[in-house]
């Protein structure tokens, strides 16, 4: 192995990205147009949720929970609707998502303590609206039951010694304001890094195509030092990478970064390490930049996706799911870039994820080794 | 005892791919300090023994020395010993002419002085001086060329590969690109290099011709000249070429006149056969019963083109 063959391809590899704007772009600022656009996109609030009431009881006591139900930003009154018909028609239309009914008796009902008798339709094709719009009503619900029971008592002279009849108190650790956001971004971290595994790629796929691979197989260069000159570029840019993004998340999202930054530095060299070498053996078996395009799709955005844990967890796939996830560095990336970002947790918790990314790099790695030699015939 | 006098030996090469056999059975020698031609058409299967030679494909049978090296034993200890110039234009397109010599001097180990000292004399031989900053995009195919085998003599190769290096440059371009094998070969480069273009023939010291995989005929141009032909060629004018040659086809197939082959030459019609001045008359009969005038004939000296025609079709 001679560093001054590597050192050749690495410098050649810098020269492209520097040259062709187009790579450079994907390359560097990619990674944070994608980051700060789909933390937007996958973590906006609901809010201003179209609602339609029947309202059969017509009291007082019903047109003040209608009102209070629509007070905030959370749910908007869309319509008054006189039957179920006309529901159906507006739900069937999209211009509402959710209906609530109020039985005939709602007034007396919570007045003798009955409870409150409330139908909540939800559209289950857009279950997260739905969900949202359940949830919101039950609380609101409450406060309004609590309201009237402190009234009736207050009317009854009774001022002391009342409790609240239902008194729950959530607390999320580490994510207090329980923002989706904060969840999001470490985990976007992992998927985002997947830009510079699919540069490496294409230009293995774009020197076999123009000729050039050819040309470079006549020189001394041997085949690992070609492989692993055209993956340490691509490492500095991932770390180049690394740095920004956590800053981006601190500063523009506010999320805290609790850990030790030199570990979760380590680690994603670790991790740029597995992921380029996944990305060396799609370029060494696609033979075009579009077949080399749809593979990275299919093995480093896709699984980051849906198979790393961002999304879905993990412990709710079925079994050959999980094995799956256990081979792509994302998986356990994931779990690195949550671990220091949000509790900050150390190199004794971390470190054998750090393994076993390092050991993934190392089969990838192999396995380009292996397959170059043959797939020039 | 041949191996340590010949650059080049091959013995009984072939590659298959599947069902094709891509490469029959290919023997030669080259020789130190020669240009040694490869010539056939496209797809005859030049590009694949220039791969064999320099172990970029493994052949399914047959050998191959290079220098004395075996190179499917130790492909790598030619690498630095001999120059590649690959069909395509093979330099960084997005790189320019300083960045693609420093990376190809790189790759062949060159450093410092060493190195710079071969980009000025490969600047100086493309005649690139004071344009190492242009992207070599911006080259035209001339200039790319020499570019090229600028890039795969940085290392001062003993021997040279070159497959196709003049396909679609401009004549003018093609001769000055020659010249530079020349000064090359003066030097003691010994140059293997494949083409389609008969009129490069010339311009080697010795020729296979390859035909689907197989060498057909081998040789200096003269060897090929003497043995290749059957007879003279006779060179007519006319007023239509094209349907002279058809007309004279249709009187070979029929037995009408004994001709080896008629072939178009440009805006001439080139016909050989045995005694051929002395069909003459009778070659001027059958055209004008098709209502073609002819005009002078000429027995000529054969070009290579003829000759390889007429293997062609043997």
């Amino acid at each position: 192995m001679s560093l001054r063959h590597i050192f050749a391809v690495v410098r050649k590899e810098i020269q492209h990205i520097l040259r062709d704007r187009s790579t450079f772009v994907l390359v560097l600022l990619a990674p944070t147009a994608m980051m700060v656009l789909m933390s937007y996109a996958l973590t906006v609030d609901i809010q201003h949720v179209p609602i339609a009431v029947l309202d059969y009881d017509r009291s007082p006591t019903s047109r003040n929970f209608v009102q209070q139900i629509t007070a905030g930003d959370d749910l908007d009154l869309y319509a008054q609707v006189s039957s179920m018909e006309e529901i159906e028609v507006l739900l069937m239309r999209g211009e509402i998502k959710v209906a609530l009914v109020l039985a005939p008796g709602f007034a007396s009902d919570i007045r003798s303590m009955r409870g409150m008798p409330l139908q909540i339709i939800i559209d289950g094709t857009e279950p997260q609206s739905g969900a949202f719009a359940v949830e919101h009503v039950g609380w609101r619900a409450e406060e309004f039951l609590n309201q009237a029971l402190s009234a009736q008592m207050g009317a009854l002279g009774v001022t002391q010694g009342i409790s609240q009849p239902i008194d729950l108190r959530v607390r999320a650790w580490y994510n207090p304001s329980l923002k989706p956001r904060v969840d999001m971004i470490p985990g976007l971290i992992s998927m985002v890094l997947g830009f510079p595994a699919l540069s490496v790629a294409l230009t293995l796929a774009h020197e076999r195509e123009h000729g050039t691979l050819e040309q470079l197989m006549a020189t001394p260069i041997t085949r690992t030092e070609l492989l692993l000159g055209k993956m340490i570029p691509y490492v500095l840019v991932g770390l180049v990478n690394v740095i920004i993004i956590p800053l981006l998340a601190m500063l523009l999202f506010r999320i805290p970064f609790n850990g030790n930054f030199i570990v979760f530095f380590l680690l994603s060299a670790v991790f740029l390490f597995a992921i380029l070498g996944m990305g060396l053996v799609i370029g060494v078996f696609m033979k075009t930049q579009p077949a080399a395009l749809a593979l990275s799709f299919l093995l480093i955005f896709f699984p980051g996706f849906f198979m790393t844990g961002i999304f879905f967890p993990i412990a709710s796939m079925p079994e050959v799911m999980r094995l799956e996830a256990l081979g792509l560095p994302g998986t356990h990336y994931a779990i690195i870039t949550r671990g220091v970002f949000l509790p900050g947790v150390g190199l004794d918790v971390l470190w054998p994820y750090g393994v076993m990314l390092a050991g993934l790099g190392v089969i990838f790695l192999g396995i380009a080794g292996l397959f170059f030699r043959k797939r020039l015939g | 005892m041949i191996a340590e006098r010949s650059t080049i030996v091959t013995e009984n090469l072939v590659k298959r791919f599947g069902e094709f056999t891509a490469v029959d059975e290919v023997s030669f020698i080259v020789h130190p300090g020669e240009i040694f031609g490869f010539l056939g058409p496209n797809g005859s299967g030049k590009t694949t023994t220039i791969r064999m030679m320099l172990g970029l494909l493994t052949p399914t049978s047959g050998n191959v020395e290079v220098l004395g090296v075996p190179v499917l034993e130790q492909p790598e200890a030619i690498r630095s010993r001999v120059g590649y110039m690959s069909q395509h234009f093979s330099l960084y397109n997005d790189l320019t002419v300083l960045q693609n010599l420093r990376f190809y001097g790189t790759a062949y180990g060159l450093s410092n002085d060493g190195l710079n000292q071969q980009i000025d004399r490969a600047l100086q031989m493309a005649g690139l001086e004071g344009r190492e900053s242009i992207r070599t995009h911006e080259l035209s195919g001339g200039w790319r060329q020499r570019l090229a085998l600028g890039a795969a003599i940085l290392h001062e190769p003993e021997v040279l590969f070159l497959d196709e290096p003049t396909a679609g440059v401009d004549p003018l371009s093609r001769r000055d690109f020659w010249e530079l094998l020349y000064q090359l070969v003066a030097d003691g480069v010994t140059v293997f290099v494949t083409t389609h273009y008969m009129d490069e023939a010339e311009h080697c010291h010795r020729l296979a011709l390859l035909q689907r995989g197989q060498i057909i005929a081998s040789g200096s141009p003269d060897e090929m000249r003497n043995q290749g032909m059957h007879g003279q060629v006779l060179e007519i004018e006319s007023s239509d070429s094209a349907r002279a040659v058809k007309v004279l086809r249709a009187a070979k197939t029929e037995g009408r006149l004994p001709l080896e082959s008629v072939e178009l030459y440009g805006s001439l019609v080139h016909v050989i056969a045995e005694g051929v001045e002395s069909l003459q008359d009778a070659l001027a009969l059958e055209l004008k019963r098709s209502e073609i005038e002819s005009g002078r004939m000429a027995v000529i000296e054969p070009s290579l083109e003829d000759v390889f025609i007429a293997y062609m079709r043997d």
